[in-house]
């Protein structure tokens, strides 16, 4: 076991409950001139209002829309995303899998829970669980059917696991009933776990 | 024993999914962990793999009960510690000695440039050798053992893939090694390829399943099959 005992550790001399355990690094750092708060404020700020799913949404709509953007994201996703702002901290190097008949992608981390952050903002808590990490590998359809989701024989399901700085963002296949919409529309059916696979597109609530 | 972040097909409970009305931070103290630990982490005293260092190294106890942002918060304390950031006398009283000194002070991230570190990010490619695997090769996982710079150190080789064959689908250019680049020895830049398993093969089960697993692998995390 990696340093159990050694004098690395230092994290248990602070308090033991999390929240006052960050107050009193927090605390700390500012003392020290180490920590701006405007710009620890302004990092909450765009994770907990800009980045989200909204945004990965809006690639999927286009590239189902529009075949020749569909065939540059799969092949050089992260030319195309780099060009439009989206390779930003997390997301440096995206890869899209395409859903297919044949073919339904999965992704996870096994050894932590890595993420494309600037298309789908901060990973959910299940997706952070030591059960998805455990089992996504392993088990993909039993876990599919956790999130009420069934994939047929007739489709293989093919699991990433990010164990690189590669993160994957799944292209789902679209709802026959969302054909010819526009991009906006599109959008709201592509929901944040259809990008993960473990959810597929749902025609918006009140459409 | 592997360790207990690698936790690729252990038994585990059943999924709990989100709910469309949960909130993106469960608790208040989440979000200021992740803010403080991407703005110090802005002072680029250390890289992602540093950083996924000194969480997977936390005693394993703690590692097992820790949720996520506990072993984020955890591992930025010790990480700071060791660089010298902040010092015992500081973290047993909880107030700082001493300003630290001008030098790192420069490197604090500051309001006007949160936008550009977060857009930036951290690329990991660098130009590199050409590739030795091609795509459609057969490859074998080596022990992560065996992929380690130091005694107990890092490594992204998941021990499910260990002693197992599969087939290279793609080439993924030249990365950052984080088996150095974890313990400040350099970035030994290799090339990283997507290497597609049968669950059959790794699971011992369903022979007849097309299902299958992708794993990016350094070429030193691999062999000719």
């Amino acid at each position: 076991m990696p340093h159990d005992r050694d004098e690395n550790h230092v994290h248990n001399l602070l308090p033991a409950e999390p929240a006052l355990r960050v107050k009193a690094l927090e605390t700390i750092l500012l003392e020290k001139g180490l920590l701006d708060q405007q710009a620890v404020d302004a990092i909450i700020d765009e994770y907990e209002k800009r980045i989200g799913p909204q945004i990965g949404a809006k690639i999927v709509a286009r590239a189902w829309s529009d075949p020749a953007f569909k065939s540059m994201l799969i092949a050089d996703s992260e030319t195309v995303l780099r060009e439009a702002g989206l390779a930003g901290r997390q997301g440096e190097h995206v890869v899209v899998v395409e859903n297919t008949n044949k073919v339904h992608n999965l992704v996870v981390c096994t050894l932590c829970s890595c993420y494309p952050w600037p298309l789908l903002g901060v990973p959910p808590a299940w997706y952070k669980s030591d059960a998805y990490r455990s089992r996504a590998v392993s088990e993909p359809r039993k876990i599919l059917s956790e999130f009420g989701v069934d994939i047929p024989k007739s489709q293989s399901v093919r699991v990433w696991d990010s164990t690189a700085e590669i993160r994957y963002l799944v292209l789902p296949l679209q709802p026959k009933d969302s054909i010819g919409l526009p991009v906006p529309e599109l959008a709201k059916w592509v929901t944040r776990n259809s990008m993960i696979g473990t959810g597929l597109p749902l025609r918006p609530v009140g459409d | 024993m592997k360790p207990p972040h690698d936790m690729g097909g252990n038994p585990s409970h059943p999924i709990i999914p989100d709910k469309p009305d949960d909130k993106k931070f469960e608790e208040a103290w989440h979000r200021r962990v992740l803010g403080i630990t991407i703005a110090v982490g802005a002072m680029g005293a250390w890289s992602i793999d540093a950083s996924r260092y000194a969480r997977e190294s936390l005693p394993r106890s703690d590692y097992t009960k820790f949720s996520y942002y506990e072993k984020w918060l955890s591992g930025l304390i010790n990480l700071l510690f060791q660089k010298g950031f902040i010092n015992k006398n500081e973290i047993q009283s909880g107030s700082g000695d001493s300003i630290a000194p001008l030098e790192w002070r420069n490197r604090v991230l500051s309001l006007k440039n949160v936008g550009a570190v977060l857009s930036a990010g951290a690329p990991t490619r660098r130009d590199g050798p050409k590739p030795i695997f091609s795509i459609g090769q057969k490859v074998c996982a080596k022990l992560p053992l065996d992929t380690l710079s130091i005694k107990n150190g890092h490594t992204r080789l998941p021990h499910y893939i260990s002693g197992k064959a599969g087939t290279i689908i793609k080439s993924h250019g030249v990365h950052v090694l984080p088996n150095t680049n974890a313990h400040f020895l350099g970035e030994h830049p290799e090339n990283l390829y997507a290497v597609e398993f049968k669950a059959s093969v790794l699971w011992e089960q369903n022979p007849s399943s097309s299902d299958t697993v992708v794993v990016d692998c350094w070429e030193s995390y691999l062999e000719a099959a």
